[in-house]
């Protein structure tokens, strides 16, 4: 039997509202594909654009971004910058000939546990549709 | 273009107590280069020059001044650094103003109409391997040089940078004085780069752009001709974090450039003056103009015309579309 290609998602978690979505699915024991890695950031606005090239540098097959819905920061508009930057990221990305299914942005509250599994595994997805990624992952020779 | 017009106005300008001294464009040591001259005295304002070889930004002067160290308590009011502008440049510099990287009252503007600046591709096409300084002039829209000798007059498609030909504000939008008269609107040709390039499949595009990364030797020209790329501690160059390997390679190379053109996103004036600096001929402003555009029909906002307009990145409204969210 042929192997499924497993991608490797890097999801950047808004402490306040996605992170705890996160666990809220964990601890309602809501199952969802074990391939995003969470990284915990205190806002999307904090989260650099680079930090998302980064990752496609250093592995990734796809990137989610995922905050508090709009009005609801805790910053109080921190997720406001970062969609307009993360829409101007997307666009850039894709321009430049990556798969417009690599990169995704949602908004998960902190009592939204089933919307962050439908996240996931929509992520999951649309990353495992698009393939490895490989366009310009860094070479690591001598790591 | 009046050249004596404009130098009896910079010699005004270089004699006032106010002023420091002026940064204009000064006839090159070789071929169609100028450089930039920084003068003191009015007595030497012969060595100005202005014509379609000044495709520099000469705004990329300003915020290095800027950065040095304020004077002791007590001191004199610094002096005022004169400018020559064409209309692109005087946007860089209301972006400048914008963000606060130049203090509008230390500047004086000295504006100069443009037709357009020759591309420097283009013309090592023409005249390959020309050494000798050569001078240039628009004459009734055509550009003219005079080489070896002899005239030679070519249209502007042929010489011109491809975003001089479809300019929108080849007249300054902020200046102190206008010595010369203002020049007509004029396209001569509608650029369609961006939605040509877009209609290409995804590989497509990759394969392009993989050619392009790949050419690039990372020698961030383009940074530095910039007059919007300032920040005196440059993430490129930082060690630690290292948001960026120094390799030159694939991966680096196509982060960099990612990287640059998101940080002009809604900032770039679309002067040209990268694409003219790179030796290797990486083509900057399709990657800048991609994304001014996304940030103009998307937003509405165009960087470089309102001196008291918010910087783009550092606002937002709360209907922003958001149509790629899950």
């Amino acid at each position: 039997m042929e192997e499924r290609f497993e991608p490797n998602i890097v999801a950047f978690l808004c402490n306040w509202c996605s992170y705890a979505g996160a666990d809220l699915a964990g601890t309602s024991r809501m199952q969802y594909p074990p391939n995003v890695h969470i990284v915990r950031v205190m806002c999307t606005g904090r989260i650099n654009p680079l930090f998302v090239v980064n990752a496609f540098q250093q592995g990734a097959d796809g990137v989610l971004v995922s905050g508090c819905h709009p009005g609801e920061c805790h910053y109080r508009e921190g997720n406001y910058h970062a969609r307009r930057r993360f829409t101007l990221l997307r666009e850039l990305l894709v321009f430049t000939g990556v798969d417009r299914r690599r990169f995704n942005m949602s908004w998960v509250s902190a009592s939204e546990g089933a919307k962050w599994r439908e996240v996931v595994r929509e992520a999951v997805e649309m990353a495992r549709e698009a393939g490895p990624f490989e366009q310009f992952r860094r070479e690591m020779i001598g790591w | 273009m009046d050249l004596e017009k404009l130098r009896a106005a910079a010699g005004n300008v270089l004699s006032r107590d106010d002023i420091g001294y002026l940064i204009g464009w000064g006839v090159g040591s070789y071929g169609f280069r100028t450089a930039p001259l920084f003068l003191r005295d009015a007595g030497e304002v012969h060595r100005l020059t202005f014509s379609p070889l000044c495709g520099s930004n000469l705004a990329v002067f300003l915020t290095m001044e800027y950065d040095v160290a304020a004077p002791a308590k007590g001191a004199a009011a610094k002096e005022r650094i004169a400018v020559m502008v064409k209309g692109c440049d005087s946007r860089a510099v209301v972006q400048q103003i914008v963000e606060r990287g130049v203090d509008r009252e230390r500047l004086f503007l000295v504006g100069c109409p443009c037709e357009g600046v020759v591309d420097p591709g283009k013309v090592e096409k023409k005249f390959p391997g020309t050494v000798e300084p050569v001078r240039a002039g628009w004459e009734n829209g055509a550009v003219v040089f005079w080489t070896g000798g002899q005239k030679v007059t070519l249209p502007g498609e042929e010489v011109l940078s491809a975003g001089c030909l479809d300019c929108s504000h080849p007249n300054p939008v902020l200046a102190d004085i206008m010595p010369c008269e203002e020049v007509k609107l004029r396209r001569l040709a509608a650029r369609e780069d961006v939605s040509m390039f877009e209609q290409k499949s995804s590989a497509d595009r990759w394969l392009y752009w993989k050619r392009i990364f790949n050419t690039c030797i990372r020698c961030y020209a383009c940074r530095n001709a910039c007059p919007l790329c300032y920040c005196s501690d440059c993430l490129l160059e930082r060690l630690s974090p290292a948001w960026l390997f120094r390799s030159v390679n694939l991966s680096e190379n196509a982060a960099f450039h990612l990287a640059r053109a998101f940080h002009l996103a809604g900032r770039c004036v679309e002067c040209g003056a990268c694409e003219r600096a790179c030796p290797v001929e990486v083509p900057l402003m399709l990657l800048n103009r991609k994304l001014a555009r996304e940030v103009y029909e998307r937003y509405g906002f165009q960087p470089g015309l309102d001196p008291d307009s918010p910087p783009f990145q550092a606002a937002f409204r709360p209907d922003d579309s958001e149509e790629f969210i899950l």
